[in-house]
């Protein structure tokens, strides 16, 4: 690497608009069709459920599950970015969404105990000292791990921007650290998978621990209770909540837009397609990759602290190794390296999960056997994402892509490793 | 003949005097003592019964201590009786055989007292101590190591000289030392007892040393000649609220106030809406409400409070000590020196029981990981449905065992068995998915997930969610243990054994055989072996049937001590990655490193901190992630395709 390019992180001269660029990226953002359409169908979401809801056809449950739905989107987007775009298979990204909640969590537990614990010592004759609260409120949250002493680690819990901002920073932080150790080293692939997917199990197993601070596997519940807020009802916390994940995702996704269609973008994908390529040319690749995973995982981190005041608890067993693999699963069904891809398999996988174990499905009977989708779910889902991996890599976006390559040629090569899409093209 | 001879026992007792036996004869000489026996005059009459040396005595001692005696009134001779109804059924006391039956006020019970039922227990071990049947030798010792006292060291030491049994004899003389270290007669000999203790590691000896240099709490200063220990200082010995309680128990008090009093005595005291002259809504901080307080305090309405450093002052002025019970210091130094020796040996034990276990859960996650190391090595893809394949050999197992009901047997066709399937599931699955996914590893990692998501839910749809046995033989229950420290199950001695075997059967493999060659030259450069003529295809198959079915036998292994649940493969998975990245992709030897480094570092973590082996795990995976900044492709680095 040269000095001139080391210091600015990549060559001081590039072509713009190289032919790989698609010809409607190079369009302002606003104007582009796949976010114009992707923003107005989030819109008709989000204001039909409102209506809905206010007019009482819809239940508070559903909107929630809408809410969380939106929150699950905007984390898929993010792995799409990190696998689908840079061609980094992380295997912990779930786990940034679930530091996100419990950092909002902290602060929705503490100020409504703080509140709950004021009130009742209000009761007494004598007006309460900070000494008393503290000790109330230490035995309320952590009475159930048998103990009454509050860890370091909820010390900005009253604080309800610093929690917000421990949502973000505190994934940014850890992914940061995590990236530039392994980046570094320059572990990557399968090894890169396996490190992060180990990482998310150190984590997960230390929240199980009684000791670490945080509740065990008791996790932090009551989240659904907004501090303060005990007269607003639930169905319309629910719907403020919903527009705040579909606001927080509809940025999100013109921010991966604007991302991707830059040069940015370019060297991402780039990299994924032949990452030493893009070193001899004398990028920086590390740097790319760091500022993607730690981007994305504070985005996670955002989505969590969207998702567990609407699901009402987080525990540890929310960040098990294998809800990031699901995250992954999300964005291949839905088909990744396309942003619209990533949401729509996040939204249709989980919307379809909870209705097939939600006992939703009717139940087939074979006569000999009936099959119960809550028992067979899993392994109708296992098995699809096996058939989609081998034979629809685009997934279900590239259902989309069927229709709008009429009118538009696309000849990117979005294979997320070895360019294997193009690959895939290539054989006989 | 008998019949007759026993008619004619009935019917005239008398005649019974001329039938009477050794026992019955010694019996009738110290008659009126031992049927009405004391403490004071008894202990001649056991001496004269022990000396007999009749094998009978001991039955008889037994059933007179435990009430189990009558003495017949007629003619003043004794049977063991049992009371049925309104009768005694009566047996001889010589060989135990039936004597007939005596009304229940024509004989009487003997019913020796506790002192003198204890005198007859002492008399009594030295018989079964002597006892020609070794096993009763063992009960008679373990009765007394459970339960000794002083006038039992006698009967002991007489018993060592004559005994045969090898084993018996160590146990003997341990046990005299025991006693003797705790009733010992003189110094001498009781130190002689530490001394020799000090070169044991047995719980026992520990116990009894410990038991030596038990201690009381002593407030204030304690009596002349006393055998300190050591005095305990507040707040590095025993904490303060300890001390201070200790304190409080032996009368030395201080007027302290808590904070609950406090508030209590100043609502009390409220009045209109102050408190002492104080606003109430002013006592919102500690500080105030102690100033509120003592307000009150001087105005004499509540007790006053002590000093802020009265505690500490008490403390200071009174000692607090822990005093030996046992007065001989000699004795106490002596065990407490011997008592540090036998922790340093017991530190090297349990340093030599670590590593057996370190050693067996290694063979565990090389057996978990070998096949994933080769498959990796081959065909550069990361097989996510490995700990399936596990699951898929347990279960194997399990079914074999509900067909075949001999352990042993089904254990002998299972691993085979278990081999075969796993190692066609393998194939299968490599034909159907991974065939077909060539050079994409991460879509092959997440491919082979969906299969193993899916695989988990058909067994537990089949099997049911709750765990299902995998019983081993029982030759394999047990454990063999060294000594009181070191000790490992014959099964992880067994899976030892089995994860030498395969070691030894892969590097055959790889290094004699046609295959092996092959696979190292795939492993090595697949483009080159193929242009050689070598099908990588083939080879890539074989590879993945040999580690998918040494899966299915760890399986098996696993099966025996784990639970085996849909679930299991899942908690091996992980660790099994672990192996693979830390040892090195490919290499047999690597794995082995990594799998001995994995289970060292698992329970060398666990044994730093034994409380909490979710923490050891956390930081285990913590070290791999370091470790892998530094040897990023592992212990024994791959040479060919991974190198960039």
């Amino acid at each position: 690497m040269t000095d001139a390019t080391a210091s600015a992180g990549r060559p001081t001269r590039i072509t713009r608009g190289s032919p790989a660029d698609h010809p409607s990226i190079r369009r302002p953002l606003i104007r582009r069709p796949d976010v114009l359409i992707f923003l107005a169908i989030l819109a008709l979401v989000t204001i039909g459920a409102t209506v809905l809801a206010q007019t009482g056809h819809v239940s508070t449950s559903t909107v929630k599950l809408l809410g969380k739905t939106l929150c699950l989107c905007l984390a898929a987007l993010a792995m799409d970015l990190v696998w689908g775009y840079t061609g980094i298979l992380s295997l912990g990204h779930f786990a940034f969404f679930g530091i996100g909640g419990y950092a909002i969590g902290m602060w929705l537990m503490w100020d409504r105990t703080e509140l709950i614990v004021l009130d009742t010592l209000a009761r007494n004759p004598l007006p309460a000292t900070p000494l008393e609260v503290q000790e109330a409120i230490g035995s309320q949250i952590f009475g159930v791990v048998g103990s009454t002493e509050i860890p370091w680690l909820w010390a900005f819990a009253g604080s309800l921007p610093l929690q917000l901002a421990a949502a973000v920073l505190v994934p940014g932080i850890v992914a940061l650290i995590f990236g530039w150790l392994a980046f570094r080293s320059r572990v990557a692939g399968v090894y890169l998978s396996i490190l992060t997917q180990a990482g998310t199990l150190a984590l997960s197993l230390w929240l199980f621990q009684n000791d670490s601070g945080l509740r065990g596997n008791n996790g932090l519940s009551g989240l659904q209770n907004l501090p303060g807020l005990d007269h607003v009802p639930q169905s319309t916390i629910s719907l403020w909540f919903l527009w705040a994940s579909a606001l927080a995702l509809a940025g999100a996704y013109l921010l991966a837009a604007w991302t991707v269609a830059g040069r940015f973008g370019s060297v991402l994908r780039g990299i994924r397609d032949d990452e030493a390529r893009v070193r001899f040319l004398g990028y920086e690749v590390e740097h790319y990759k760091l500022a993607i995973f730690t981007g994305t995982a504070m985005a996670c981190g955002i989505a969590g602290a969207l998702y567990y005041p609407q699901a009402g608890i987080v525990n540890p067993a929310e960040i098990a190794p294998i809800a990031s693999i699901y995250l992954a699963v999300w964005v291949a069904i839905g088909g990744r390296g396309l942003l619209y891809g990533a949401v729509i398999g996040a939204a249709f996988v989980s919307l379809l999960s909870s209705w097939f174990t939600g006992g939703g499905a009717p139940d087939i009977d074979l006569g000999f056997y009936e099959i119960r989708w809550t028992d067979w779910w899993l392994v109708l889902l296992g098995l699809t994402f096996v058939l989609v991996t081998l034979f629809a890599p685009k997934g279900l976006g590239g259902l989309v892509d069927l229709w709008t390559e009429r009118r538009s040629r696309r000849t990117s090569d979005l294979g997320p490793d070895e360019g294997a899409l193009r690959a895939e093209e290539e054989r006989p | 003949m008998r019949i007759l001879l026993a008619l004619a026992l009935l019917v005239i007792p008398l005649s019974a005097l001329a039938q009477q036996g050794p026992v019955q004869t010694l019996l009738q000489t110290h008659a009126e003592d031992i049927a009405d026996p004391s403490r004071q005059t008894i202990q001649p009459v056991l001496d004269d019964l022990s000396a007999s040396g009749l094998p009978a005595m001991t039955e008889f001692l037994e059933a007179w201590a435990d009430k189990g005696v009558v003495r017949r009134d007629a003619d003043g001779l004794f049977f063991y009786g049992q009371r049925e109804g309104d009768v005694y059924v009566l047996r001889s006391v010589e060989d135990g055989a039936e004597a007939g039956e005596v009304g229940r006020r024509e004989a009487t019970e003997l019913k020796p007292n506790a002192g003198v039922r204890r005198l007859i227990g002492t008399a009594l071990v030295q018989f079964q101590l002597n006892d020609p049947d070794p096993a009763r030798r063992r009960a008679a010792l373990d009765a007394l190591s459970r339960n000794a006292t002083p006038d039992l060291l006698g009967p002991l030491r007489a018993s060592i000289e004559t005994e045969e049994n090898g084993a018996i004899r160590d146990r003997k003389e341990e046990l005299e030392r025991l006693i003797t270290l705790r009733f010992g007669e003189n110094q001498a000999a009781r130190l002689a007892a530490i001394d020799w203790l000090s070169d044991k590691v047995s719980l026992e000896g520990r116990a009894a040393l410990n038991n030596v240099l038990t201690t009381r709490t002593v407030v204030g200063p304690p009596e002349a000649g006393a055998n300190i220990a050591r005095v305990l200082v507040p707040g590095t010995d025993i904490s303060e609220p300890a001390a201070v309680a200790l304190l409080a128990e032996a009368g030395f008090e201080v007027a302290q106030v808590s904070r609950a009093d406090r508030d209590a005595a100043l609502i009390a005291a409220i009045e209109g809406e102050s408190v002492a002259g104080v606003a109430v809504a002013s006592l919102n901080t500690e500080d105030a409400r102690w100033a509120a307080y003592e307000t009150l305090a001087q105005a004499g309405a509540v007790p006053p409070r002590a000093a802020p450093d009265a505690v500490a002052r008490l403390l200071a002025e009174t000692p607090i000590t822990a005093v030996y019970d046992e007065p001989d210091p000699a004795i106490t130094t002596a065990a407490a020196a011997a008592l540090d020796e036998v922790g340093a040996r017991v530190a090297r034990a349990q340093a030599a029981d670590l590593t057996l276990d370190a050693l067996s859960l290694a063979s565990i996650y090389f057996l978990a990981a070998i096949g994933l190391a080769i498959t990796f090595g081959v065909m550069g893809v990361i097989n996510m449905a490995h700990g399936e394949f596990i699951m898929i050999g347990a279960y194997t197992g399990y079914v074999v065992q509900t067909i075949v009901p001999d352990y042993t047997v089904s254990l002998i066709i299972a691993l085979p068995l278990a081999f075969v399937v796993a190692a066609a599931a393998g194939v299968v699955l490599e034909r159907l998915v991974i065939r077909h996914l060539l050079h994409r590893p991460l879509e092959t990692l997440l491919a082979t997930f969906g299969i193993s998501v899916a695989l988990q839910q058909i067994f537990k749809n089949i099997f049911g969610t709750q765990a299902v046995p995998l019983t081993s033989p029982a030759w394999l229950a047990g454990a063999w243990s060294l000594n009181d420290v070191i000790g490992i199950s014959y099964i992880r001695i067994a899976i030892f054994v089995l994860a030498l075997g395969f070691l030894a059967l892969l590097v055959w493999i790889l290094r004699r055989t046609r295959l092996g060659l092959e696979v190292r030259a795939v492993t090595q450069n697949p483009g080159m072996a193929a242009s050689l003529g070598i099908d990588p295809d083939r080879v890539g198959m074989a590879t993945f049937a040999l580690g998918s079915g040494i899966a299915g036998v760890a399986g098996v292994a696993i099966g025996l001590f784990a639970q085996v649940t849909s679930e299991m493969g899942s908690g091996y998975i992980v660790q099994s990655f672990m192996t693979v990245v830390v040892g090195g992709v490919g290499s047999v030897f690597g794995t082995l490193v990594g799998a001995g480094m994995i289970g060292g570092l698992q329970k060398g973590i666990e044994w730093l901190n034994p409380s909490n082996t979710l923490a050891a795990q956390t930081y285990m995976i913590l070290f791999i992630i370091l470790f892998i900044q530094f040897r990023p492709r592992g212990i024994v680095a791959q040479k060919g395709r991974f190198v960039q």
